[in-house]
Parts: C-alpha cells; sequence; structure tokens
C-alpha cells in the first residue's frame, strides 16, 4: 500500500468544498512535500503530522520520500483543521504501520493535531459537516468536544475523538480505543459574569407604556420578518422597544436552528447549547464598528459578520446616521437578498443574510427635534438638520418596509389607571399564528415569512382583492409610493391579513400598509385589540 | 340641597322616563306646561294629550316605577330629578333650546353611577369628543387636552365610545383628573363590551351617566339624544377628529345651539377624520385650540388662563432700530475699516455713521481699532 486518501473540507463562508487530501509514500529521495496550494498554516501541517504520529507510536516514513496532495489544486488551502487528515492519510499509506488497509470511503476528517497527538477542537466544523453531507460523506470524525456540534446535521454518523490514536483505533475497527485526555472546548472562557447574549431574553413588552403605535409595528415586522425604521428624539424609547423585538418572534424552527450555530461555528463561537428551542439572535453593533465587523471579512479566514450572526433574529443600528456611508450603503444587498457576498482577492464567500435589519435613528444630530412635539429643545441649524435627514432618504431607507416616528411618553401616560401592556408572550402568540399561516401557503417554496417573497411572484401568485389593488393604484397614480413602495406595501398587506387571520388581504390592510410605510399615523381601529 | 323633590314627582318622572324616548319634544313641552306628576296622572287616566295618548296610558298602566327604583338602587343607580342637589344646572337649556333633528328637551330626569356629585363636577366641565375611527393622533392628542385639562380641575365629559371619547376619559384618569361618561343605553350595560373595564372604572371612581333606564339598548336616534346631554352638561365642547358625517358633528350642533364654547383640534389637512373639524373651524363657528391652554383659555371666566402666544425669542438685533441695523450690517466682520467705508456701504451719512457707530460700540456690538471699527467678537447670527 503506498497511498491512500482522506478527505476533509475548506469553508468559503458558509459554503464548503470537500478536499482529497492523497498521500503517497514511495521509494526515492527523501523528502516530505506538500503541494495543493497550502497556505503557511497548512504548510506547518508536515511537523504537526510527523510529531503527532510518531508520538502516537505510529511510524512516519523517515526513510520515504513523502509527497501530499491536497486536491483541488487550485483551491487555497488554510486552516490546522487539515492535519487529522493529513495524519490520517499519511499513516494509512505507510506500510511499516502494518495495517490493513484502512477504509477512508465516505469519511471526512475535522481536527488540528497537537505534537503529542492529541486532536484540538476547530472553528467551523457544522458548516464542514454540512459540506460534507451535501457531497455525500456520511461519516464525520471530529474532535470529541466538537461531536455534539457535529451532530446536529442529520444524515452524518459521528465519531469523536480524542486523539489520532483514537482515531486510527476506531478506523481499524479496534475492539480497544486507546484512552486519552480530554481536550479543551475551543471557546473563549469569558472572564467576567457576561450575560449579554442572553439579556434580551428577560426583556418584556409589559415594561413599555404607551406607544401603542409603536408596538403595534413591532408586532407586524414580527410577523412578516420586515425591516423596520424607528425615529424619534432621544430618550423616547427606540432600544427599548427595539430590543423587545426578538422576544416576539417565534422559536427557531430546525432548520433555522442549522443554520444559525453554522454561522456561530464559523465566527469561532460556540453554538447555542442545551435542547431548549433555540430563540433569535439579536445582535447590536456600535456605530464605530467596521464595516468587515457587521458584513464579514477579516483577515485571514473570511469571518461571518453581526448581520449574519443575527441570522432569523435582529440586527439593531441604532443612530443608523452616525455609521459610515459605506456601511449603510452595503446594507443594500442584505436587506434586498437575505445574504451577503464578500469579494477578496480570488476568494469569494457568502453568508447569509436574513435577518430583520431594525434602524434607529434621532430626528436631528443633537436628538430633540421633533416634527410632532411643539416643545421641541433642539438646537440644531436647519442646515445641519437637512444635511443628517439626506441619509434618510437613500435608496436603503426604501428599502425598509415599516416606518414610525415615535414620540416620548407624557408624564400622565404612566398614570394611567386602565392601562394593561400586553406581556410579550401574548403579542408572541399572534406573531406565531400568523407566521404558521404564512408557513402553510408557502409550502414548497423556498419563502418562510412574507418579507422573503420577491414582489413579481407575489403579484402573480398571491394578489390582493380587486378593491385593495385600485386602492394601491391610486396611491401609486397619486406619486404617493414609488412602484418599489408598492410592492413592499402589498408585503407588509399580506402580513396584516396573516394577523387579522384574513384569506386575503383588503382595502383595510392596503391603508393600515401603506400608513406603515409612509409613517403616517394609524386608524386606531387598525391597532390590536388590547391597545385601542 | 335646596329644595326636596316630593317623592311622587319623582315616581311619576321614572315611570315617564320609562315609557319616553329620550329628546320626545312632545311630552317634553307637556312636562313643562303641566309638570310630571299632573302628565302623568292625566296619561293613566287615558286622558288624551295631544296625540299622546295612543297607548302611553296602556304602557304606563303596566310601569311599576317603584320597583325600577329599586331595581336601580340595587344596582347602585341612583335617578336625578330637576330640584334635587345633584342636578346640573345646564340641563335647564334644553328646555328652550330649538330642536336638533327633531329632538330636544330638558331630560325627565337622569340615572347615575358613580361617586362623584354630578352638579359640582359639571360646574366646571369639558366635553372632548370625535370620532370612533379616530387616528392615532387624534387619540394622543385627546388624551393630552384632557390629561391637561384634569390638572387644571377641569371635569372631562365624553360618551365611553371607541377612539377619541375612550382616549379623552383615560387621558383624565390618568391626569389625576375626575371625568363623566354620558351613554346612550343604560349605564348598568358595558357598552361597547370591549370598554367594560373603562365603564366600571368609571363607576367607581367618576360617573357613569344616561338618560334611559338600566338594560336599555343603545340605539342610533339615542346616539343623537345623548349628545345633547353631552353638549349641555359642559362649559365648551371640544371636537377632535370628527369626518364630515360623524356623531361628534351633531355633539358640536348642539353645542352651538345651546351657546356653549365650540372648539376644534385641527388635523393634517390632508386626514379624512378631521375634515368635520376643518369645516366647523372654516364656517366660524369652532375656535381652533391645539393644546390644553387654549381650551382653559375659551372655556374659563374672561380675563382668567390668558394663554401667551408663542413667540420666537429675541434677540438681541432685534433691539435695534432700523438705522442701527444698517450700520451693523455694514460693519465688516474680521478686517476693520474707516466710518467713511462703512458709510458708502450702509448708504448713509458720515456724520449718522460715527455716532450710531459710537452707540453701538457702548452696546458691545462693534469695536474700533484706531479710526477703524469691526463687529466686536463672535457674532453670526
Amino acid at each position: 500500500m503506498g497511498w491512500a486518501t482522506a478527505r476533509t473540507v475548506m469553508l468559503s463562508g458558509a459554503s464548503g468544498h470537500v478536499v482529497d487530501v492523497q498521500a503517497d509514500v514511495t521509494q526515492g529521495l527523501v523528502s516530505t512535500t506538500l503541494v495543493g496550494r497550502p497556505d503557511p498554516s497548512v504548510s506547518e501541517a508536515r511537523d504537526r503530522c510527523r510529531t503527532a504520529i510518531v508520538n502516537s507510536s505510529l511510524t512516519w516514513p523517515s526513510t520515504r520520500r513523502v509527497t501530499i496532495l491536497l486536491s483541488p489544486a487550485d483551491l487555497p488551502k488554510r486552516g490546522p483543521h487539515l492535519d487529522l487528515a493529513i495524519a490520517v492519510a499519511v499513516v494509512s499509506a505507510t506500510d511499516e504501520n502494518k495495517l490493513e488497509p484502512l477504509d477512508l470511503a465516505g469519511k471526512v476528517f475535522l481536527g488540528e493535531l497537537t505534537l503529542d497527538g492529541r486532536v484540538r477542537a476547530i472553528q467551523g466544523v457544522l458548516p464542514m459537516v454540512l459540506a460534507a453531507r451535501a457531497r455525500g460523506l456520511t461519516q464525520a470524525i471530529v474532535p470529541e468536544v466538537q461531536a455534539r456540534e457535529a451532530q446536529m446535521v442529520p444524515g452524518v454518523s459521528v465519531i469523536g475523538v480524542r486523539s489520532l490514536a483514537q482515531a486510527v483505533a476506531v478506523l481499524r475497527n479496534d475492539a480497544e480505543i486507546p484512552d486519552a485526555p480530554p481536550v479543551e472546548p475551543l471557546s473563549m472562557g469569558s472572564l467576567l459574569t457576561w450575560r449579554g447574549d442572553r439579556r434580551t431574553e428577560e426583556l418584556d413588552l409589559a415594561d413599555v407604556h404607551g406607544m401603542a403605535d409603536a408596538r403595534f409595528a413591532l408586532e407586524v415586522a414580527a410577523a412578516g420578518g420586515h425591516h423596520l425604521l424607528l425615529s424619534g428624539p432621544k430618550g423616547a424609547g427606540k432600544t427599548t422597544l427595539a430590543e423587545r423585538l426578538p422576544g416576539i418572534l417565534p422559536d427557531l424552527t430546525i432548520e433555522e436552528t442549522l443554520e444559525l450555530s453554522a454561522v456561530h461555528s464559523l465566527a469561532g463561537a460556540a453554538p447555542p447549547a442545551g435542547d431548549s428551542p433555540v430563540r433569535p439572535p439579536f445582535r447590536a453593533p456600535h456605530h464605530s464598528a467596521t464595516k468587515a465587523s457587521i458584513f464579514g471579512g477579516g483577515s485571514g479566514r473570511v469571518h461571518p459578520g453581526e448581520i449574519s450572526r443575527a441570522l432569523h433574529g435582529v440586527l439593531f443600528l441604532d443612530e443608523f446616521p452616525h455609521f459610515p456611508a459605506d456601511i449603510i450603503e452595503s446594507l443594500r444587498q442584505p436587506l434586498e437578498h437575505g445574504e451577503v457576498t464578500i469579494a477578496r482577492g480570488d476568494e469569494v464567500a457568502t453568508f447569509p443574510a436574513r435577518t430583520m435589519v431594525v434602524l434607529a435613528s434621532n430626528p436631528c444630530p443633537c436628538g430633540d427635534y421633533h416634527p410632532d412635539v411643539r416643545e421641541s429643545r433642539c438646537v440644531c441649524s436647519e442646515v445641519r438638520r437637512r444635511s443628517y435627514r439626506e441619509k434618510f432618504s437613500g435608496p436603503v431607507v426604501d428599502r425598509i418596509d415599516i416606518v414610525r416616528h415615535i414620540a416620548p411618553l407624557k408624564p400622565y401616560e404612566l398614570r394611567d389607571p386602565l392601562a394593561r401592556p400586553e406581556p410579550t408572550a401574548e403579542v408572541r402568540r399572534r406573531v406565531e399564528a400568523a407566521r404558521a399561516r404564512q408557513a402553510e401557503r408557502y409550502t414548497g417554496t423556498p419563502w418562510r415569512v412574507n418579507a422573503d417573497v420577491p414582489g413579481p411572484e407575489l403579484a402573480v401568485k398571491w394578489p390582493l382583492t380587486a378593491e385593495a389593488q385600485l386602492l394601491l393604484d391610486d396611491h401609486l397614480c397619486a406619486g404617493r409610493i414609488t412602484r418599489r413602495g408598492a410592492a413592499r406595501a402589498h408585503r407588509l398587506a399580506w402580513t396584516l391579513a396573516d394577523l387579522r387571520g384574513e384569506d386575503v388581504p383588503g382595502r383595510d390592510c392596503v391603508d393600515v400598509a401603506v400608513r406603515l410605510r409612509a409613517g403616517d399615523p394609524l386608524l386606531v381601529s387598525a391597532l390590536p385589540a388590547a391597545a385601542r | 340641597m335646596t329644595a326636596v323633590v316630593a317623592e311622587e314627582e319623582r315616581l311619576a318622572r321614572v315611570a315617564l322616563n320609562a315609557i319616553a324616548e329620550p329628546g320626545d319634544p312632545r311630552l317634553g313641552r307637556l312636562v313643562a306646561a303641566l309638570g310630571a306628576q299632573e302628565v302623568y296622572d292625566r296619561l293613566r287616566a287615558d286622558v288624551d294629550l295631544t296625540g299622546m295618548r295612543s297607548e302611553a296610558g296602556e304602557r304606563l298602566a303596566a310601569t311599576d316605577p317603584e320597583r325600577i327604583l329599586g331595581e336601580a338602587d340595587d344596582l347602585g343607580i341612583r335617578f336625578l330629578v330637576p330640584g334635587d342637589g345633584e342636578w346640573p344646572g345646564g340641563l335647564d337649556d334644553l328646555a328652550t333650546v330649538e330642536p336638533v333633528n327633531q329632538l330636544s328637551g330638558e331630560p325627565l330626569g337622569l340615572w347615575v353611577k358613580g361617586p362623584l356629585d354630578l352638579a359640582a363636577v359639571c360646574r366646571r366641565s369639558v366635553a372632548v369628543v370625535g370620532s370612533r375611527s379616530a387616528t392615532t393622533y387624534g387619540t394622543s392628542v385627546a388624551a393630552d387636552l384632557s390629561a391637561h385639562l384634569a390638572g387644571e380641575a377641569v371635569t372631562v365629559v365624553s360618551g365611553a365610545a371607541f377612539g377619541i371619547d375612550q382616549a379623552a376619559h383615560r387621558g383624565a384618569l390618568a391626569g389625576g383628573g375626575q371625568t363623566v361618561a354620558v351613554l346612550a343605553c343604560g349605564v348598568d350595560r358595558p357598552y361597547p363590551a370591549a370598554h367594560r373595564g373603562l365603564l366600571e372604572h368609571l363607576a367607581e371612581v367618576g360617573a357613569v351617566v344616561s338618560e334611559l333606564r338600566p338594560g336599555c339598548a343603545p340605539t342610533r336616534v339615542r346616539f343623537l339624544s345623548r349628545n345633547r346631554l353631552i353638549a349641555a352638561l359642559t362649559t365648551g365642547t371640544v371636537v377632535v377628529e370628527a369626518a364630515v358625517r360623524s356623531g361628534a358633528l351633531n355633539t358640536a350642533n348642539w353645542a352651538a345651539r345651546l351657546n356653549r364654547v365650540l372648539m376644534g383640534v385641527p388635523g393634517p389637512v390632508t386626514s379624512a377624520p378631521s375634515e368635520g373639524v376643518h369645516e366647523l373651524v372654516r364656517e366660524g363657528r369652532a375656535g381652533l385650540v391645539t393644546r390644553g391652554e387654549h381650551v382653559m383659555e375659551l372655556v374659563s371666566p374672561a380675563g382668567r388662563h390668558l394663554h401667551r402666544s408663542p413667540r420666537g425669542e429675541t434677540q438681541g438685533r432685534d433691539r435695534l432700530d432700523l438705522t442701527e441695523q444698517r450700520v451693523l450690517e455694514a460693519v465688516p466682520l474680521v478686517r476693520a475699516v474707516e466710518s467713511s467705508a462703512i458709510a458708502r456701504t450702509a448708504g448713509l451719512g458720515v456724520d449718522t455713521v460715527r455716532t450710531t457707530l459710537s452707540r453701538l460700540a457702548e452696546l458691545g456690538w462693534v469695536e474700533s481699532e484706531g479710526p477703524r471699527w469691526r463687529r466686536a467678537g463672535e457674532q453670526l447670527c
């Protein structure tokens, strides 16, 4: 036996390629060559693998010529996770190991090796296993601490190993698996009792007084997955509201959990643990964040950005006019298509970004101006206000479905003895019902919520009632909305019909949809009963 | 308590109230002319009273006023009649007013539930009414106004309907004030059903009032006759959002007929729910109000609660006279120039400019550099 092939995976973005690692051990000038576009981190694998093999009481063919090919040869290879596949291929190709030919077919090997032959945890196990499954590989050998993560992929049997020796023993079908010390998990242990990621779960809408209009906007946004713009003077409660949006979203489905976990895994963060249903994520990057941190990128391996880490959840950009213009502009693709593509040199990475984007802004630079509030303490000049507002009119804001102005709560509203702000759980129940209607309607399509459905498709397959369409056409003819605006109002109207349990959106749904989009006041009768 | 009303009189009114539709002008006229007791007796005796006879006698015979009163009492509902200390004086104006929609007349009595003394709270009261299909703009303005009125110890009267009405009640409650709901059905009936909580709360801390005896259902006509009570009980009526065919405009008509202060809150001129209000203001029938202070000014005795019109801040430069302003404009900001150059720019005589410049220097607007002048400090505005 002079050669062997083991398989592993290279990721670009959230998509993966299966890489064949072929090892050839022959007579000849003694050397070890690694070919197939390895980058330095892969070249180092030669030394790691040799030492690991030797320290695992296996034989490295030190008197032979060893050629290791990583194919396809044109794909750049990067990362230490190829170690395990390289070592297994070499071990299998070396006659001195006196092995039966190992059965490497249908298996994918993922793991970094230490010098003593232990297998370390790596980043991106979940998407790698997903990619392997897509290529018909049915068995994954992964670091033991990440077996649970890999097991989230249905249809793939997972073997977790602590060391190279264990991996070889498993391949040989040995009765006895050599023991090895456990390997630490990947995630960077937190120094502080930081609970940032789970904080939003404790927030409840029952604590939000008044603001019936904005609460309704949240409900509609959640029900149909629509993007939302909240504008209002500082302290009006924009952040308070936005943070409560994930709470009214339904639990993630199995597929959504898988996708989100894959993104987490790419980012090097531990996937959501436990068996409890996974809650939608909430990410709120500060306006000083870099473009790479929001959309993905970074030096070396391409990391998913905040927008992808908020997959199926909420990305909240507070004070969005303060974000650099190119970040705002870059929102266009994810807002429209639900994914981000990062092209860099010869590398193109695509990450999912089906995320509800919530933009919040002050109405002016000082934050005190409000067109509907007379007692405005705004100190901005009209010129500054205008240049600030220019950020609102760009193509990005045109892709926002719901625009709401939030007036600050008046002191007396807190003393209303009959106010019973609806708790999150009740609103979520309505959102879940509306989502269920959408799931049923879009069975057999790639879409899950109204916001996913492309405009032309919607117009043909799910039209409005005739009189509702007439109303929409009126708005269009009068120039009150753009054509894109009409398509978005059409989608919103469906969400409103879903919330009301109506089978097709009528005139009233369109009226509310147009008002929601234009930031106009709503009819009180459009609000949920508890908010009237 | 001024006069004590005879028990017979009260019972007669209960009985007549039970068989009559509110706002029936014929019965109103008869009671005004003969007294309730007399009308009751005659109708029961089957005397023909100008068309009222028909079946009135029979229905009266089948009515047991004492039982009605007793049952109401069990529900915590009292029956007020003219002459009672708690009878709101404003209702007397209804006796002489011209009919609207063929309805008119002072009510025979009022069924009241709630702890408030109706006469006392209606002495300083304003009706806040408007469309049931209101916008969130309208409800928030109605609540604002009502909370302000509540803070001024003015009672807010409204009809407990959806939209503006409920926002008015809630605003008054939240503002810590008193509020009265006037219904078009029996005060024991939660109508609209969704406002059960509101009505129960009002019956506990405010007052729920109706002309109709307990148990009666609301009808279209009853809403119209109810509106005359809302207008008559109060010193003024504010209409917040009323489309061109809104019941709130009927209340506005009554308020105008009763010489009450009629006020309207404007909305966006493109908004259908504000169209009726705009029409009221445009015809000169209603005064335009946009905040609680405006309402207070209009309903208070002359000279009280005067509202100062908002003005932009007076800036220092506004206090200069025309010549001074012209000279100041001509003084360069940075590079000092001689007064003759300033005079040329300003188009004024050199002497005038020199005296003006020294005055401006005293006021700190300009500074001199030998014979040259320039603006002092930072004055970019």
